[in-house]
């Protein structure tokens, strides 16, 4: 039982990091991101390809983030100058692109077979028996860690710049910002933290093949976002700790619920998933939890 | 050569009837319908069960899968998407993605992962010289010609196809005109319903009935109407014809699975050079 707490407690970690960094994109920037699953595995591929060429893991890790932050940037570029719309396709055309070349070309990646051995940071640090609860400790900081980082960003000149961007790009561009230069930043900085925390996949799992890669890792952080309230990084982590620990935490009722199969009730968690999304939006629209320094702008807004 | 331009001419056919499906949507909404792909799976299921399960020929199992599917469509536009009209376009865009992965796994549930297929009988190809046309890309042929020609005399000749372009036009001067916008919005809905649905069946045929169908299509579907010029709904015909062809002649130099790259640099080229289309005005540029 504790081990399949600490399990599910890494999973619920990562799948945080994805929608702070979502959170950061959508909440904050205003830019639809669907391809994070994309980005999240070229993060784990190119964090586990180097450590299996023998890089040290946190060598690695950093590589990754850097990668997936320059390649989300070139996406963001292709399409920022143009409405939201074009930009989630191409995030999603991205992200199924590179599922594919990851696939097929094995000389790389080793294709669907996977790559095995992945070695994790700090592993030799921990008595034997307590790898999985170290691991646990690492993740853990690192959502710290961005959710400070997050935090400060969101009170500062910046997250101020990034959320009047979103909420009208003509009024900032008439003050003389780039548009153009904010939001292929707030790409860029949501790349880094999708590239640490497949990044961190990678370690955990310790093999990383194209299947475990799939629209479900898009699909939790927006309901993280969603429910936690756009633009609320508290209240995206306090929805991952419920939200998504209650449903990866459903997996262990295979176990007790006859003629349900685990395919079944991956479908049946999705499916709330899906609905709980649409229902949020048109009942709840700003979740949860509340934006850093928006109540001002709410009063002024309400007295109007 | 000929061959080459065949198959593309049929891939293009595939996608016209959802490109001009979601470009219908997007001129008179203004919104991206992102469960498309799932829209695609959900009437090919639906013709399965009618095919497959309750015995019906094909053609009446498309016919009556097409026209159930349109009513849901219909359904999901009042629960999900009508409620969030006013809001901005990027919250229906994520609402239709919720739409998407709750459809995509109602058929996960009751269908299984495993591809299916319909319940025709093998036939040899036709030979037209050096030219193969096997049955299923003769019927995708015809079908999707005939729904076109459909489409295109309500869209050009009818009242309704005149509201609509009003609609799509200057929705509010359709309304001071006393057009009914709700009612031409669920006319739009049936509409591209039925062409996703029939679309489904096509691709059924052509490939398996499984239910990342219509995932795999959705970055093709949204490029061809790119390529037409998102809002204009007969342009995105020209925009699938077109990259269908692209697709095909591309497998001379890239292998068959990379397709999907071929699709997704035609649409980098395509929002980096000309993001109003190849057939389109310059509206869309923010």
């Amino acid at each position: 039982m504790t081990a399949y707490l600490i399990a599910t407690l890494t999973v619920v970690a990562i799948a945080a990091l994805v929608g702070l960094a979502l959170n950061l994109q959508w909440g904050m920037g205003g830019l639809v991101n669907f391809g994070l699953f994309g980005f999240y595995m070229l993060g784990a591929y190119i964090a586990g390809l180097l450590t299996v060429q023998g890089a040290p893991p946190l060598v690695a890790l950093a590589v990754a983030m850097i990668g997936v932050a320059a390649l989300s940037a070139v996406s963001a570029l292709i399409s920022v100058r143009l409405s939201e719309d074009y930009l989630a396709i191409v995030t999603l055309g991205f992200a199924e692109c590179l599922r594919l070349v990851i696939s097929y070309e094995g000389w790389l990646t080793r294709g669907m077979l996977g790559v095995t051995g992945i070695e994790r940071p700090f592993q030799n640090l921990w008595p034997r028996g307590f790898a999985d609860i170290g691991f646990l400790a690492i993740a853990l900081f690192a959502v710290l860690i961005v959710y400070a980082t997050l935090q400060g960003l969101a009170r500062s000149p910046f997250g101020r710049l990034v959320r009047a961007t979103r909420d009208d790009p003509g009024v900032v561009e008439a003050l003389g910002k780039s548009v153009l230069n904010v939001r292929v930043r707030v790409f860029a900085v949501g790349g880094a933290i999708l590239g640490l925390a497949g990044g961190l996949h990678a370690f955990y799992y310790t093999y990383i093949d194209p299947t475990q890669f799939g629209p479900i890792i898009t699909a939790y952080a927006f309901m993280a976002v969603v429910v936690g309230g756009r633009g609320s990084n508290r209240g995206v982590l306090v929805s991952a700790f419920t939200l998504i620990f209650l449903l990866e935490g459903s997996r262990f009722l295979v176990d007790y619920v006859h003629g349900l199969g685990a395919s079944e009730l991956a479908a049946i968690r999705l499916f709330i998933v899906g609905v709980g999304l649409v229902v949020l939006l048109i009942f709840k629209p700003d979740g949860f939890g509340r934006e850093p320094r928006s109540t001002l702008a709410a009063k002024s807004s309400s007295s109007l | 050569m000929g061959q080459l331009l065949v198959n593309g001419i049929v891939a293009g056919l595939l996608l016209a009837l959802p490109a001009l499906a979601l470009s219908l949507t997007f001129s008179v909404l203004r919104f991206a319908n992102y469960a498309i792909g799932s829209y695609l799976t959900c009437g090919a299921y639906l013709v399965y069960i009618g095919n497959v399960v309750l015995g019906m020929p094909l053609w009446l199992a498309a016919g009556a899968g097409a026209i159930l599917f349109a009513v849901l469509a219909v359904a999901i536009d009042w629960l999900a998407y009508r409620p969030l009209r006013d809001r901005s376009g990027v919250t229906l865009l994520v609402a239709s993605m919720g739409v998407a992965i709750a459809l995509e796994n109602v058929i996960r549930f009751f269908a299984g992962n495993s591809p299916r297929a319909y319940d025709v009988a093998v036939a040899r190809p036709i030979r037209l010289g050096d030219v193969r046309l096997n049955h299923e890309q003769l019927t995708i042929l015809m079908v999707v010609i005939v729904a076109l020609a459909v489409v295109w005399i309500v869209f050009r000749f009818t009242r309704l196809g005149r509201m609509m372009r009003a609609v799509a036009d200057n929705p509010d001067l359709a309304a001071v005109r006393g057009i009914t916008r709700s009612r031409v919005v669920a006319c739009v809905w049936l509409i591209s319903g039925i062409l996703v649905a029939l679309s489904g069946v096509l691709v059924g045929l052509d490939a398996n009935i499984e239910p990342q169908m219509g995932w795999t299509y959705l970055l093709p579907v949204f490029t061809a109407t790119i390529l037409g010029g998102i809002a204009n709904p007969m342009a995105a015909v020209a925009g699938a014809l077109t990259l269908g062809i692209a697709e095909e002649f591309a497998t001379l130099v890239m292998p068959v699975h990379y397709r999907m790259i071929v699709t997704f640099l035609v649409m980098v080229a395509l929002l980096l050079l000309r993001p109003w289309g190849l057939f389109g005005t310059r509206w869309v540029t923010k």
